[in-house]
């Protein structure tokens, strides 16, 4: 039997990593990496998420993190087809 | 003294130390962050840091109030940052046309490749599925029921040109949502003025709530059919 605290643990760990790798993580300079090393942090929220039991919060962060990552896609691709300094 | 709940699981009360500490990380260096650059699009994608260190801090809590507190905490975040990233490209459009040697070229959505739809499901089935989808939503009300009958109605209005049926056009959403939080204000006056009738409040607000999130989630539907069927 794995226990809860082995999720919440490694939640922990993985979101800490996640917003490491958002701040000063490799190639950060490109807006579109550092959205996706936004996953990272999610993901570990997300099993944090699991082991507190709370279903319809997971149900929720799942959802908004993939609304919110197509909105800053879109406006990414906006800003760079206008020229601006991204 | 600390007031802890009797049902609040031992493995939780030895969990909450750790979240309060790695949220309290995760914020800090979301805000150092934060703090050392200078393009305003890094500064939108780092807020989300500091929005899952906030999730963090409220998950520690591991009864049914947090999850009532993490809900809203999230779509708060989402219309930030839609109204935030708007903000940011009505900008630098200002700026472009401020400059008059620059010209704006054509503005392009999310699907730079025409997306059409063609698939069989979205001309024979939609009819029945929505239905089935809105009846479930309302037998289930509140956020859940919300959630699935929007879907409902974001199927019927991704392929609107199913056959049968008339065209659902939701130009009254502002009178919807104005009704919704009639029904949830109404619903949250009386628990307190008569708790007797704390099952029709319940269900006001309940039926508030579902109205509110179908039709948001309808509404969203509505907006990528702009994106996803232009030709």
């Amino acid at each position: 039997m794995i226990s809860v605290q082995l999720f919440f643990y490694f939640g922990i760990i993985l979101a800490i990593v996640g917003s490491l790798a958002t701040a000063w993580g490799p190639g950060v300079k490109d807006p579109i990496v550092r959205t996706f090393n936004t996953e990272i942090a999610s993901i570990g929220v997300c099993l944090v998420l699991l082991s507190y039991n709370h279903v319809l919060a997971l149900l929720t962060l799942v959802a908004t993190t993939v609304v919110i990552t197509l909105i800053l896609f879109r406006a990414i691709i906006r800003l760079e087809e206008m020229g601006a300094d991204v | 003294m600390v007031f802890i709940p009797s049902y609040v699981p031992a493995e939780f009360l030895s969990m909450y130390l750790p979240a309060i500490y790695g949220a309290l990380i995760i914020g800090f260096i979301g805000s150092m962050a934060i703090a050392l650059n200078r393009r305003d699009i890094h500064i939108l994608i780092l807020t989300d840091l500091i929005g899952l260190a906030m999730i963090i801090i409220v998950s520690a809590v591991g009864t049914d109030l947090a999850e009532a507190l993490i809900l809203p905490g999230l779509v708060v975040e989402l219309a930030e940052t839609l109204a935030i990233s708007e903000i940011l490209l009505s900008r630098e459009m200002h700026k472009i046309e401020a400059n008059p040697r620059a010209n704006l070229t054509k503005s392009t959505s999310l699907f730079p490749q025409p997306f059409a739809l063609d698939m069989e499901i979205m001309t024979t089935a939609p009819n029945f599925i929505a239905l089935v989808l809105i009846a479930y939503g309302i037998f289930l009300t509140g956020f859940t029921g919300g959630a699935v009958a929007g879907g409902g109605i974001v199927l019927y209005a991704l392929s609107k040109k199913a056959r049968g049926l008339p065209v659902l056009i939701l130009d009254g959403i502002a009178g919807v949502s104005g009704i919704a939080w009639c029904l949830w204000i109404i619903g949250f006056a009386l628990f307190f003025v008569a708790p007797n009738l704390w099952i029709l409040s319940l269900f006001l607000a309940a039926c508030g709530l579902l109205l509110k999130v179908a039709s948001k989630v309808g509404l969203i539907g509505l907006l990528m059919r702009e994106d996803i069927d232009k030709e």
